[in-house]
């Protein structure tokens, strides 16, 4: 009897160890995808995994597992806060004491692109949609720069809107006298300008401060901007805009190949809309 | 001393003035933008204003929801444009994409002005931007020359 029961223990002992091995590292993945840190912005890569920027750093996540990428170093301990993927898929990221940093995949390596920057308050950047080569900053009062050399010269273009840009687009929206648009997302709503730095103007009446901003590249009078946790949307330039209904505060949003809209919450989820419209969790 | 200076500062004020802001004479401009100044004080100006100054309020919609004619002097944003996308706006018109309406706003003049013609009036508009601006919109020219040039 003793021995039936040992080799019962035995028994359920290997299958728990069996089955603690089989699913640990998914609890780990878990864990890591989702650390109840709030998301503080979004993109994606070449092959389309979602890149996933919260404080606890930088991730890259697909449909079976999840990597860290390293942050870029700083002595001040300073946190990006704005990212972006350029017409070539690069990766940059940018925030407050930071500066301007670009990652190559191919070396895992964070280049810094902030030698002919005035200082490094970034607090927002953009790529443009089809020129690989050019990228904008956001230097607070310093105004907006450009560079079209891959962050090699920054060029200081223009003032900015009026309010200060937290949020930052470029569109190739058709019906621009050049190549395209500019979206900044405000402390006061959603500003537009051709990237001719023409002027900035008023992005229809959608008031409050934007914390992110992004358009769909398969349909680019789509933009979407997220108000104090609200996500609206605009399915004309940002002429109009209509709020739309999730269940948590949203903190960013990017458009990913597969999933299609793809939002970050305050409490560290990320959710797309299944064939029906509903918010549902991203790869689960 | 005083006694002079005030019928001085008469005599003077007018004469500083007129060179700070009034635009150059013809007589003393060269060929081209003489041409062009003409040309665009009989085909722009109605518009865009006799000294460049634009439409009032033209960075708002007007009541027919067009954004009305911008100006073409330092206040404007025609400097950021490059030479070739300034004579594609001339030679076939311009119709703001969220405007109201769907006439184009700015009308094309390729079958009113030479190409020549149209370089006049470039010319001519370079005048009425500070000297910042005619850099800038000259490193604008050179950029969309070599990135349209082939490799």
């Amino acid at each position: 009897m003793k021995t039936m029961v040992y080799r019962l223990n035995s028994g359920v002992s290997r299958l728990f160890l069996f089955a603690l091995v089989a699913v640990m590292p998914g609890l780990v993945q878990a864990e890591s995808a989702n650390d109840a840190q709030a998301v503080k912005a979004l993109a994606t890569d070449s092959s389309g995994a979602l890149l996933v920027l919260r404080d606890s750093g930088l991730l890259v996540l697909d449909d079976k597992t999840a990597a860290d990428i390293p942050l870029p170093p700083s002595d001040s301990g300073a946190q990006p806060r704005s990212m972006a993927k350029g017409a070539d898929e690069r990766l940059y990221l940018a925030g407050p004491g930071l500066g301007i940093w670009r990652y190559e995949y191919a070396s895992e390596r964070w280049h810094s692109l902030n030698d002919t920057l005035p200082d490094l308050g970034i607090t927002a950047i953009a790529a443009h949609a089809t020129q690989p080569e050019t990228l904008y900053a956001y230097l607070g009062e310093g105004g907006m720069f450009r560079s079209r050399d891959g962050g090699g010269e920054w060029v200081k273009v223009d003032g900015g809107p009026r309010e200060p840009v937290q949020a930052f687009l470029h569109s190739d929206m058709p019906g621009s006298m050049e190549s395209g648009w500019l979206f900044a997302g405000t402390t006061r709503g959603v500003a537009r300008s051709m990237d001719c730095f023409c002027f900035w103007g008023d992005a229809g009446e959608l008031r409050g401060a934007v914390t992110a901003i992004d358009y769909d590249p398969s349909a680019p009078e789509n933009v979407y901007a997220v108000i104090e946790g609200q996500l609206h949307h605009s399915s004309d330039g940002g002429e109009t805009w209509v709020g739309l209904e999730i269940p948590q505060a949203i903190t960013a949003l990017t458009f990913s190949p597969k999933e299609g809209l793809v939002v970050g919450t305050e409490n560290g989820d990320l959710l797309s809309r299944n064939a029906s419209g509903e918010w549902v969790p991203v790869h689960e | 001393m005083n006694k002079w200076f005030v019928p001085l500062v008469l005599l003077v004020a007018p004469a500083l003035l007129m060179a700070g802001g009034a635009p150059p004479n013809s007589d003393s401009l060269p060929t081209e933008v003489a041409k062009g100044r003409q040309i665009y004080e009989q085909y722009c100006a109605a518009c865009h204003g006799w000294q460049g100054e634009g439409a009032a309020n033209w960075n708002k919609p007007d009541e027919k929801g067009e954004m009305p004619p911008p100006p073409h002097d330092e206040t404007g944003h025609t400097w950021r444009h490059s030479d070739a996308m300034l004579f594609r706006m001339i030679a076939e018109g311009w119709r703001h994409p969220f405007n109201k309406t769907d006439r184009l706003a700015m009308p094309a003049f390729e079958d009113t002005l030479t190409d020549e013609e149209i370089q006049w009036v470039i010319e001519y508009l370079r005048t009425l931007w500070t000297d910042d601006q005619r850099r800038y919109q000259q490193n604008e020219s050179q950029d969309i020359n070599q990135a349209e040039s082939p490799s």
